[in-house]
């Protein structure tokens, strides 16, 4: 019952096994060993898990694999190759915008997303679309100085 | 596997598939960012899973009278439409008020209002704008107020064979105000919508967490006449929606703090479409 399919994942290609009902946050760390995506609360309420797909923000643990196999994904391990994503990644290294760091890769995807869709939104515009993304450590001054940091670069 | 997944490819497939499947066996999923985690915990077994994600169900229409949206329109696509934010100030405030930005890209119009949820940011702002909903099925389409789609919390009267098909919106002055404990992420303790007709010269109020499902506030209506209500007319429908409601305590607030939110949000809601810029009653 479990159909192999093809995924595409941070630029490359991958074929996996992929039973209909498997979560897209399941597929990347258990089939694909993508593990920088996090579980938090598997329920939608946190962020940890969002990937990008088709450039846009999604929750993988409240998204079937199956739902999007066909459209391009973009994980925290593909950032780096990513224009929009590298300077995020060094606007949140520049700021140490992270205590644990478990909620990181949800918080730099949201965000390399966000510039992706609106290159010239304000801080705040940011920061208000980030609410969606949870830090349990309650580190939120150094992620929002690396926001606001970020934001103000690229005006 | 707990479930096989299904994708039809046209609307007479899906209705097919609807209405070949038992009582219970299979279950509709468009964003599935409330369908899932239903099944997660057990509240639904279905057998299989029909997704919508094929059928082309995503029109954002605007006519001079009114916003058509398709079932399958991803909540984040009416948040960036700018023409929404300018006419409809309300219910592009709701539309935020829904989860964070990652799940508002995945789940959708059609799916908000066919789950029913008793703690929808989006069905009070909808019935105070008397949006309608069009049902799509074996016969053709359908078109009937969502007052009488809405039966009960996770109750609507689809007919067996039918999937919601569009929402049409009528554009209108609206507000909406919602009291919680996170910005994102979490479930409004109490809101209100207020919506202006400026042709019938009618108000209309919804609340959301105060019935089990969110309602009309008639009498709270009934206090505001005209288009520019006075402060003291604004005072005396809060009052009577804060006493009328049959307001219910549970963990997210408490009986008296329900009321007081009820008359500070209507009050503030209502003043909000009175005093709005010109620009938005176009």
């Amino acid at each position: 019952m479990t159909d192999p399919a093809a995924l595409w994942v941070n630029g490359r290609p991958y074929s996996t096994e992929l039973p209909d009902d498997e979560r897209l946050l399941d597929t990347l760390r258990w089939r694909l060993g993508l593990k920088g995506t996090k579980e938090g609360c598997r329920t939608g309420d946190c962020g940890a898990c969002t990937v990008l797909v088709d450039g846009r923000s999604v929750l993988s643990c409240l998204t079937l694999t199956r739902e999007v196999s066909e459209e391009a994904i973009l994980t925290v391990e593909g950032l780096e190759a990513d224009p929009v994503g590298r300077t995020v990644l060094e606007a949140f290294v520049q700021e140490a915008g992270l205590q644990c760091g478990y909620c990181t890769p949800g918080f730099v995807v949201a965000l390399t997303g966000l510039l992706k869709e609106r290159p010239n939104a304000s801080p705040e515009e940011l920061l208000e679309d980030l609410q969606g993304n949870l830090c349990r450590c309650t580190g939120y001054l150094s992620i929002r100085r690396a926001v606001v940091g970020l934001a103000k670069a690229r005006t | 596997m707990t479930f096989t997944l299904l994708a039809p490819a046209t609307g007479e497939e899906a209705v097919a598939a609807l209405l070949a499947a038992g009582p219970g066996e299979l279950a509709v999923l468009a964003g599935g960012t409330d369908l899932l985690p239903d099944i997660d915990e057990g509240r639904t077994a279905p057998r299989r899973v029909l997704s919508l994600r094929r059928l082309p169900w995503r029109e954002l229409n605007w006519t001079s009278t009114e916003l058509e949206v398709g079932a399958l329109v991803p909540l984040a696509s009416l948040e960036r439409n700018a023409e929404l934010r300018r006419r409809m100030p309300g219910l592009f405030e709701a539309v935020g008020a829904v989860g964070g930005l990652a799940l508002r890209h995945r789940a959708t119009l059609g799916g908000n209002l066919v789950r029913a949820s008793p703690v929808s940011d989006l069905i009070p702002i909808l019935l105070a704008l008397e949006a309608r909903v069009g049902l799509y099925g074996a016969q053709g389409e359908r078109e009937l107020p969502l007052e009488e789609f809405l039966q009960s919390p996770r109750r609507t009267s689809l007919a067996p064979g039918e999937l919601l098909r569009r929402v049409r919106i009528p554009a209108r002055p609206c507000a909406f105000r919602w009291q919680r404990v996170r910005p994102a992420n979490d479930i409004s303790q109490l809101a209100v919508a207020v919506a202006y007709d400026p042709l019938g010269g009618d108000w209309r109020v919804a609340t959301a967490g105060v019935a089990p499902l969110a309602r009309r506030a008639p009498g709270a209506e009934a206090a505001l006449h005209g288009v520019a209500p006075s402060d003291a007319e604004i005072r005396a429908c809060a009052d009577v929606a804060a006493h009328e409601a049959p307001v219910r305590a549970d963990r997210r607030a408490t009986d008296p703090y329900r009321r007081l939110l009820l008359r500070a949000l209507v009050a503030r809601a209502v003043r909000a479409v009175r005093d709005r810029p010109l620009e938005s009653s176009s």
